[in-house]
């Protein structure tokens, strides 16, 4: 009979599913480790590089024999689970972040783009894992529960808020490290050296998403609320798909700028430098943030770099024979390279020194209860590591405006074109001094060699 | 509609059955799982199975969109908006939101209508750039940019809402289907096959062709609405050409034309997006060596694979993935049931 | 702001969307395929050429004749291998064996070339011509002038040779010109090569004018079908012009209204042309 065996048919089959998925549901899960789930977007050189630090972190801390849970009574050691947001993807993000906090994590690490991050974060506020996030440049990621009621991002949710914690500089860090760079050391010796005693012209190329407007909003209400010497003379905004800009940096050209400030990550910023020089002849000083301190940023530039200027916060092509300004910069370069054949960029440091901060809260905290670990790593107190801070400490806030947020230390370098190795190498220019650590300063301002100000 | 005897006629014939399954199934498989990320890769499903369904319709009656993640994410923003600025319940709002992708819909097919099929194509990627660029330009008023958070629709936890879903998508496969099997869906086959011939047997192509492009909006506008309250979240990259390509995608290796073909593709392609990328690491360690200009191979090798197996199915299978499943259905009807 | 040198990027890069608009609009005429990896061609010929003169030491303007010859082989094995088998299927299917294609092409790329952005030395790096604010670089004139010498050979080509004759003919009429003698599928071959070779001279001239990385090769496609559609199918004037205006007029809504309308604007153009002739500028005849 043709129904009989359909019947059997269909039952066998459900059978067969209802089996597989019986057998991976009870698969055993193995306490034996602490499952760290790390959010980075692997499709691009960013995440890699957050991938790569995050196993030097874990590598090393298991070599000493893991993290010390003292309700265990015994080391465990660290287990990463990845959740992969592809591009930074915000539409991806969820469903990743979904799938490891479901697979038991006990602490989140990570996080890149604010909108991957933003959209991410999500389940794991529900569900109270502790999170901490270390690439988003917007400062919401942690501060969506004291937004006004009815705000698009807001989340009424105090308590699962206080999982989020940012170890990262945010737009408002570097913006005010730029401009007050522009005020205090540029415009003094655009004086000095053409006579201009005039408000310092400045220009900004960004691209239109969450990062490029934050940076230009930030920037804006710097130089307001600090009364700043600056005009910004030309505003730009471009979308995330431009792969030239011969168009808007022509715009940028005739409105006369002594400075171009670009907003964007490694491979446009580099396209932006070398295309404003050989193809416009916007023979300007340009600066961009630190997200591209990433080795493939030296790459693309080439030449074009030469007397150009880059915000940081972490210089590892900055070190003299191999002496960094950070002493413990030292071993992680040279670890890093022997490891995986190239220098670290700024991304993946933030992540290795999450590790460090979360081993220090689990075994403050002496459990691998979530809430116990939350409020370990609120109460945080280790010395700086990779990130240099105001305080030399590593300390999250606790008031409305920098709710978990650290404080971070940035700084200007400028870069010199190495001939032998085709690629230009950073020099600490300001300011010159950082704030426990000292003298950071290398060289001088200077301006490049084909450099012309803006109009008199 | 649902008479005892449409049930038992449903019932008693292949198709009915194979539908009852299919249906039964995914009541049945969420019971069978615990964890929300598997929930989370159904619903993702059911509704990729509207969206891709709407495309299916519009191509059956000869029209091409490129753009139609345009009305995706029409339908998704406008229902998000409208739940946080004016606190209409996204119950209502995903159908506000489908009728407004509709109503934009009707506007672009009025102009369009006399356009060829790849002409039309062509108009619609075009319109999903313009949408793109009008909702970031407004930012103030979308938050496209940074993208916000959208209210729960009726249920924030899964387990409902996968239900929910579950309802309303075969509700909308099922008006699909109706339309597909009436005379306005014959009129769409035959302005398909050949519209001059249509037109000659007096068919007023233009009317029918508009009504197909507001349908298919609706439904895409809808499922884009259901999809951001999904998500809880809602951004800019909701207009991008991978949302406009995956409904194509997903009816052609399906089996384009056909009321199962979007289904079955919705099923493989979410699949492919969220199990391949486990392979990454596999590859990544065994193949890193042959290529040195790469620090992580395996994203870049899967997708050169998953590029590849596309190509060789839709060779080996014009007509998609279910023209196979019906060549084996009959084949076992007839070559081992019969032989009995 | 309307000036000199936006006009002047305006017409470079609307001299790469014509190369490729020429050969798309000969591939879908002749042969009615929708190749949406058409600009995938480039991409490679452009990292052809990278690696030639990189590796080999050729001069960058010399190695464009490397890049057509190969770009023409790639040409060949996917004609053969991927869009021989579906031609004649629904349109639909094309566009999803060129979505597979472009999936290959790009990681393919990826995988042996790297994701960073590369760009191609010029002998005349640096090297131009100064009309008051205007800095006219070398590399556009000789662009400008090897465009115009494909295009003059391609012409000739078309309306001056047996092979031409016959691939109008079999534009026009497949089962006519078969039954006149000739060997549809050669036509096939060749005006699919003939595309490639374009898109091979198109990506070098890029790549020595922009930057390229593995992904550049997608947003070319499809303006370039909005073009051929602007400008009328199976219509070389219509290319051209459309593939000029498209290029400008995107660069002066950069200009004028922002940088993020270049696209949209570049689009709104079509759409209007195609409301008011729906068969583009050009175009005598629908498909």
């Amino acid at each position: 009979m043709v129904n009989t065996k359909l019947v059997a048919a269909v039952v066998i089959v459900i059978i067969a599913v209802a089996a597989v998925v019986a057998v991976w549901q009870f698969m055993p899960a193995s306490d034996e480790t602490i499952k760290i789930g790390l959010v980075a977007p692997l499709s691009i050189p960013v995440g890699q590089d957050m991938d790569r630090a995050a196993k030097m972190a874990a590598e090393e801390i298991n070599a000493d024999g893991g993290i010390y849970v003292e309700s265990l009574g015994k080391r465990l050691k660290i287990e990463i689970v990845v959740a992969d947001t592809e591009t930074a993807n915000p539409e991806v993000a969820p469903a990743e972040v979904t799938r490891v906090v479901d697979q038991g994590v006990d602490v989140l690490i990570g996080g890149f783009g604010s909108s991957a991050t933003l959209a991410g974060q999500v389940y794991a506020i529900e569900q109270k894992v502790p999170y901490v996030i270390t690439g988003a440049s917007t400062h919401l990621v942690t501060r969506r529960g004291f937004l006004p009621d009815g705000h698009s991002l807001k989340i009424d949710d105090p308590e699962g808020m206080s999982y989020m914690f940012h170890y990262c500089t945010t737009v408002y860090h570097y913006s005010e490290t730029v401009a007050h760079f522009f005020a205090e050391a540029m415009k003094p010796l655009l004086e000095s050296e053409y006579g201009l005693t005039r408000n310092l012209r400045l220009a900004v190329l960004y691209r239109n998403d969450a990062y490029g407007q934050g940076v230009w909003d930030a920037t804006k209400q710097f130089i307001e609320d600090d009364n700043l010497p600056i005009d910004i003379v030309a505003e730009v905004n471009y979308e995330t798909t431009k792969t030239t800009f011969q168009t808007e940096l022509t715009t940028v050209k005739n409105a006369e700028p002594d400075a171009v400030y670009v907003v964007d990550f490694t491979t446009n910023t580099a396209v932006i430098y070398t295309q404003g020089q050989t193809d416009v002849g916007l023979n300007s000083i340009y600066i961009a943030v630190e997200c591209c301190e990433e080795p493939e940023f030296y790459t693309a530039l080439g030449q074009y770099g030469d007397g150009q200027l880059l915000e940081s916060k972490f210089a590892s092509y900055a070190d003299v024979d191999g002496e960094f300004y950070l002493p413990m910069m030292d071993t992680y370069v040279a670890d890093y390279k022997a490891k995986y054949g190239q220098v670290p960029g700024m991304m993946g440091a933030d992540t290795y020194d999450a590790f460090y901060i979360v081993k220090d809260a689990i075994e403050r905290a002496g459990t691998l209860e979530k809430s116990a670990v939350r409020d370990a790593i609120e109460s945080c107190d280790m010395d700086q590591m990779l990130i240099i801070t105001q305080t030399g400490k590593i300390e999250f806030g606790t008031d409305e405006d920098n709710y978990h947020e650290i404080d971070p230390f940035t700084f200007v370098e400028q870069l010199y074109y190495d001939e032998s190795i085709g690629e230009c190498r950073p020099k600490v220019i300001w300011p010159a001094t950082a704030p426990v650590v000292g003298d950071i300063k290398q060289a001088d301002l200077v301006f490049p060699d084909n450099y012309e100000p803006g109009s008199p | 509609m649902f008479t005892k005897e449409n049930l038992l006629k449903l019932i008693k014939n292949t198709k009915g059955r194979l539908a009852l399954l299919a249906i039964a199934v995914s009541l049945v498989i969420p019971l069978l799982l615990s964890d929300n990320y598997m929930l989370h890769i159904l619903t993702l499903i059911v509704i990729f199975t509207i969206y891709a369904s709407s495309w299916n319709l519009l191509a059956s009656s000869g029209q091409g969109s490129l753009g139609h993640a345009a009305f995706l994410g029409i339908g998704g923003f406008t229902s998000s908006l409208l739940a946080i600025n004016l606190g209409i319940p996204p119950i209502v709002g995903i159908f506000l939101a489908a009728t407004l992708s509709a109503a934009i819909g009707f506007l672009i097919g009025i102009t369009c209508v006399r356009l060829k099929a790849w002409f039309l194509a062509m108009v619609t990627f075009g319109f999903s750039i313009i949408a793109s660029t009008l909702f970031s330009e407004f930012d103030e008023v979308t938050h496209a940019i940074l993208g916000f958070r959208t209210p729960p629709l009726l249920f924030s936890s899964r387990l409902p809402f996968y239900y929910f879903a579950v309802l309303i998508s075969i509700a909308c496969v099922a008006v699909l289907y109706f339309i597909m099997k009436s005379k306005m869906g014959l009129a769409f086959k035959a302005i398909h096959q050949n519209e001059a011939e249509a037109r000659m047997i007096g068919l007023n192509t233009a009317k029918y062709k508009l009504y197909a492009f507001v349908l298919s909006t609706f439904f895409a506008g809808l499922s884009g609405a259901i999809y951001a309250h999904f998500q809880r979240y809602i951004h800019i990259s909701i207009f991008s050409a991978d949302n406009s390509f995956m409904p194509l995608m997903m009816s052609v290796i399906g089996g384009l034309g056909t009321i199962e073909g979007p289904v079955i593709g919705s099923v493989i392609m979410v699949f492919i997006d969220h199990f391949l990328i486990n392979i990454d690491p596999f590859l990544n360690s065994a193949l890193s060596p042959l290529f040195p200009a790469v620090s992580n191979v395996g994203p870049n090798i899967r997708l050169v694979g998953l590029g590849i197996f596309l190509v060789i199915v839709v060779i080996l299978l014009p007509k998609g993935i279910t023209s196979l499943l019906r060549k084996l259905y009959y084949y076992v009807r007839t070559e081992i049931i019969q032989s009995e | 702001m309307i000036d000199a040198t936006i006009l002047l990027w305006g017409v470079a890069i609307g001299s790469i969307y014509v190369l490729l608009a020429t050969g798309l609009n000969l591939i879908f005429g002749v042969m009615k395929l929708v190749n949406f990896a058409h600009g995938e061609l480039l991409m490679l010929g452009a990292y052809v050429s990278y690696s030639i003169t990189t590796g080999l030491g050729l001069d960058v303007y010399l190695s464009i004749f490397v890049s057509m010859g190969v770009i023409a082989l790639v040409g060949l094995g996917v004609e053969r291998l991927a869009f021989r088998r579906v031609l004649g299927a629904d349109k639909l299917n094309e566009i999803f064996v060129s979505l597979g294609l472009i999936l290959i092409f790009d990681n393919v790329a990826v995988l042996i070339w790297g994701e960073d952005s590369k760009l191609l030395t010029s002998p005349f790096k640096g090297m131009g011509l100064h009309f008051g604010d205007v800095f006219l670089r070398y590399d556009l004139l000789i662009a400008f002038a090897v465009v115009v010498a494909i295009l003059v050979g391609l012409l000739f080509l078309i309306n001056k040779t047996k092979v031409g004759m016959a691939m109008r003919a079999t534009s026009q009429k497949s089962q006519a010109s078969m039954l006149m003698g000739i060997n549809i599928e050669h036509i096939y071959i060749f005006t699919f090569m003939l595309g490639a070779v374009l898109a091979g001279a198109a990506g070098t001239l890029f790549g020595i004018i922009f930057p390229f990385n593995p992904y550049i090769g997608a947003l070319p496609t499809i303006k370039t079908f909005a073009i051929i559609i602007l400008g009328g199918l199976g219509s070389i004037k219509g290319a051209i012009v459309g593939g000029l205006l498209f290029g400008i007029a995107e660069n002066l809504a950069s200009a004028t209204l922002g940088s993020i309308w270049g696209d949209a604007v570049a689009f709104a153009l079509l759409i209007a042309v195609l409301i008011l002739r729906p068969k583009g500028l050009f175009g005598e005849k629908g498909d």
